[in-house]
């Protein structure tokens, strides 16, 4: 039943509508993902229509990459192939907004901003937080289980999102989970959704569990002389009652870009607390005491440091940012294993800092070669796997995923099952074909 | 609820080591003899009976707590270890595992796992699969496989969260990682006593709105007050219609602060008295009737039904009303003891086995009212799970083609169907081969 690329324009087009279907060489150009260039750029307004099109690509043998802002276009493999490109922004209306019960309901497209905005008068929030969160789309972020520091203490996307609506890869729009916050009815779908990047099914729609904004957050920017009183301090601080909404540890490079004066400290840490005002004054006064014990320097903090962290993490386009995957009692070793690549490599320059409650780190590597990047993520891998940690590409150039694997291993008994469900949910790999860890 | 339910296995296996585990589901599948896991059998949903025979596996002698690891938040136990005795043996050094169903005494944390279970301070602290890093599983299809670790961030698809809650339809599980909390600095606890369910239910909505987020904010009826107050447990005010239990958890400050505001939201809610612990007496004081919930019913009735729906909390003044009027239509006795903060609603449905009659009267009451939570945007489970006891109702919440993508999931876990059949999914068109859910029909000129 195929039909030519001028017919198949007109066919997105009777589903969308006339100016969201684009097949002219500039837009096609433009949404190229990897050097892949597609046939038509389809942007619809609902679930249906995204079914309709996702049907139509099924019936023509079309390969579909869904894309948000298109912030992690820049994760995983090239695509084995991109016909489609399925632009989700016009998804973006707040469909139900239930502040007493602290749910929401809303399409995949709607940004962080957007959803902030909603949020703002009843003093409510979605606490996820990675780098450029503001211009992501929720649906993105759930699609790559997008972090920030704030997972101290919230969790992430896989402990926030009660229901999920996705198409499939013939085109069956589906649900999952549920809209009140505690429900065990049937399979957890949406855990099996988060960080899929969109390879099991497009999301369309989300149903989220919000947060009441604490009255007061303040945040105490300590210095420290080096890894080994980092993870003193760490380890102190996770081994006494308080209740950080954020903690993080980083390289001094990552201190000096947040105020602090030159070669003030070897490593630094931030801590927020949110409570009400006695209850963070009094957990600054407990903290101030743990950081002197092991040597910490309390230093200027504002309260624009953690827009000026996410910063950080927004490098040139050319950068490449990896998630290291650790541990709480490893935070020491992997800033030291960090610190060592950096001696090992002078082409290239790391920046490191990440969540201390759960081991997760960020990596920047910006300048070197593509070869010298794919090395040193090689060399980050043999360190941390030494103790079970994951080093994954977030984001990089083509070239640099293409010198390494950008997920890394996965032990073959897991992947023997994530490759059967890929089989049984989209058997003819028209979903993100490719992308995912092992080429699924 | 699983009283009614029998099945009876043709034989009960009782393994010591996952390598035991994986000769007895390979020994099985060889055999097409179904399985059904088994941990103490607290379930409320039928979903460890044996309903067409086959392999009863207990995992209760897998009860070693096999690495307890502070320093990374985390232990590793056997899926047959007792839910409390992994809080007991860290708690001295301050540390504490969240999940708390009423069941934690007896119930194991393999069980926990299998049915997602909840209890009163996961409002706070989310359920058993928040806190679930690793598992070791053995699948229907008979391998050992390995999922998840402590570490943070990990590639690929994220099989612990699918298999949390799965009910042993993707296998046995035969080991857990679990994460480790360290315990609060502070827990405070006040009891406030209610004219009516209605103004309870709206505390309960203006705490939340004022941005507290309580451990626990639990909810007893006027029924379940009377038997409680007729026992030795707490002194309820013999006029309150409701109870709520408030407790608050964390720095010091904080749980002071929030405490006297919860009390005075409760003033503001006509609530006729408010009791605020002073101390750990006082608070298990507090804590007595609550507990003891459960076995004052036994002064109402010989036997109850239990629901375990879920409504949106802002919808419960609704529930509670439609609930007092599915009682009068039905001709039975509720009693309401239930995990408020979250909307998961527990009445039991009071009824004396003796009398078939009672019986058929109870179901219909509790069918009613788990269609009338649906209709207000709620949830058929909170914490208890499908079991076998709630398959057939998973079609009020999902629709054929979201029933037929559990269904292939299932499938990909068990390809034999023999882990645990009849559970979790229903009899259904859409839960069978060969099923296909419609697709979208194109609109005319797609063919253009």
């Amino acid at each position: 039943m195929a039909i030519s690329a001028r017919a198949l324009v007109h066919g997105f087009r009777a589903i969308v509508g006339l100016d969201h279907a684009r097949d002219d060489a500039a837009a096609r150009e433009a949404a190229a993902v990897d050097g892949v260039v597609p046939q038509v750029i389809v942007a619809p307004r609902s679930t249906g229509e995204v079914a309709s099109a996702i049907a139509l690509a099924a019936a023509e043998g079309l390969a579909v990459v869904p894309r948000g802002s298109g912030s992690a276009m820049g994760q995983g493999h090239a695509p084995a192939r991109a016909d489609v490109v399925l632009d989700l922004t016009r998804l973006d209306r707040i469909l139900e907004y239930n502040p007493d019960d602290l749910t929401i309901t809303l399409e995949a497209g709607v940004t962080g901003s957007t959803l902030d905005a909603t949020l703002a008068a009843p003093r409510q929030w979605l606490p996820v937080d990675p780098p450029g969160v503001a211009t992501r789309t929720v649906g993105g972020l759930a699609a790559s289980n997008a972090s920030g520091p704030l997972r101290a203490r919230y969790g992430t996307l896989r402990d926030l999102l009660l229901g999920v609506r996705f198409v499939q890869s013939d085109g069956v729009a589906t649900w999952g989970g549920s809209k009140v916050v505690k429900s065990v009815t049937g399979y957890d779908v949406p855990k099996l959704m988060v960080g899929s990047l969109g390879t099991l099914g497009v999301l369309t729609e989300l149903t989220l569990r919000l947060h009441a904004r604490p009255e007061t957050e303040r945040t105490t920017l300590i210095g420290l002389p080096d890894a080994r009183a980092a993870q003193a301090l760490v380890t102190a601080v996770l081994d006494s009652a308080l209740q950080p909404t954020r903690f993080e540890v980083f390289d001094a490079t990552v201190l000096g870009a947040l105020g602090a004066p030159s070669a003030a400290a070897g490593v630094g840490v931030a801590i927020a607390f949110g409570s009400v005002e006695a209850a963070v004054a009094a957990q600054e006064a407990e903290l101030a005491g743990l950081a002197r014990g092991v040597g910490g320097t309390t230093l200027a903090s504002s309260p624009s440091l953690w827009s000026r962290y996410a910063g950080q993490w927004q490098g040139a386009p050319a950068a490449t940012l990896l998630t290291v995957g650790s541990l709480p009692a490893r935070v020491g070793e992997t800033l030291a294993a960090v610190a060592q690549v950096v001696d090992a490599f002078p082409t290239a320059s790391l920046t490191c800092g990440g969540c201390a409650v759960v081991g997760s780190f960020r990596v920047l590597v910006s300048g070197g070669r593509a070869s010298v990047v794919a090395e040193v993520v090689g060399r980050l891998r043999a360190v941390v796997s030494a103790w079970g940690g994951t080093v994954i590409v977030q984001g990089a150039p083509r070239d640099v995923r293409a010198s390494v694997d950008p997920w890394g291993p996965v032990a073959a008994d897991a992947f023997a099952l994530m490759r059967a469900i890929k089989d049984t949910f989209d058997p003819e790999r028209r979903l993100n074909p490719g992308r995912f860890v092992g080429g699924l | 609820m699983h009283t009614f339910y029998k099945g009876t296995p043709d034989a009960v296996a009782l393994p010591s080591s996952a390598a035991q585990v994986q000769a007895i589901v390979r020994a099985c599948r060889a055999r097409g003899v179904p399985i059904v896991p088994r941990g103490s059998g607290t379930g409320l949903i039928g979903g460890a009976m044996a309903a067409r025979g086959g392999v009863m596996v207990g995992l209760n002698r897998m009860n070693a707590i096999l690495d307890v690891d502070l320093a990374n938040r985390c232990a590793t136990v056997q899926p047959g270890l007792i839910n409390l005795w992994l809080t007991n043996a860290v708690r001295e050094r301050g540390w504490f595992f969240a999940p708390d169903p009423s069941s934690q005494m007896v119930s194991s944390i393999g069980g926990n796992v299998s049915t997602n279970a909840g209890g009163p301070h996961c409002l706070k602290y989310g359920i058993t699969t928040n806190h679930v890093l690793g598992l070791d599983i053995v699948t229907g299809a008979g391998d050992l496989v390995h999922l998840g670790s402590a570490v943070s961030d990990r590639p690929g698809y994220d099989l612990v969260g699918a298999a949390v809650g799965a009910e042993g339809t993707f296998g046995l599980v035969t080991s857990v990682t679990v994460r480790l909390l360290h315990a609060p600095d502070a827990v405070k606890t006040a009891l406030a006593s209610f004219t009516s369910m209605e103004a309870a239910a709206e505390a309960v909505s203006a705490i939340i709105a004022a941005g507290m987020l309580p451990a626990a904010l639990e909810m007893l009826d006027e029924v379940m007050i009377g038997a409680i107050n007729a026992g030795s447990g707490a002194d309820f005010p013999a006029t309150a219609a409701a109870v709520l239990l408030i407790e608050l958890d964390g720095p010091l400050a904080e749980v002071e602060a929030q405490a006297t505001r919860a009390a005075a939201i409760c003033r503001e809610r006509g609530a006729i008295d408010v009791r605020v612990a002073r101390d750990d007496t006082e608070r298990a004081l507090l804590w007595k009737g609550r507990k003891e919930a459960a076995g004052a019913v036994g002064r109402l009735a010989p036997t109850y039904l239990l629901q375990d729906a879920v409504v949106p909390r802002s919808k419960l003044p609704v529930i509670m009303r439609q609930m007092g009027e599915i009682a009068r239509k039905h001709n039975v006795l509720l009693a309401n003891v239930f995990h408020a903060g979250d909307g998961n609603l527990h009445p039991l449905i009071c009824y004396d086995d003796r009398d078939p009659a009672q019986l058929e009267r109870a179901k219909a009451a509790n069918e009613e009212l788990l269609a009338a939570a649906i209709a207000l945007g709620g949830s058929v489970t909170g914490e208890h799970g499908i079991g076998y006891d709630k398959a057939k109702n998973l079609p009020m919440q999902y629709a054929d083609a979201d029933l037929n993508f559990m269904y292939r999931l299932r499938r990909v876990f068990d390809p034999e169907r023999l882990m645990n059949p009849d559970k979790l999914l229903p009899s259904h068109p859409a839960c069978g081969e060969g099923f296909r859910p419609q697709r979208p029909v194109l609109p005319a000129g797609t063919w253009v």
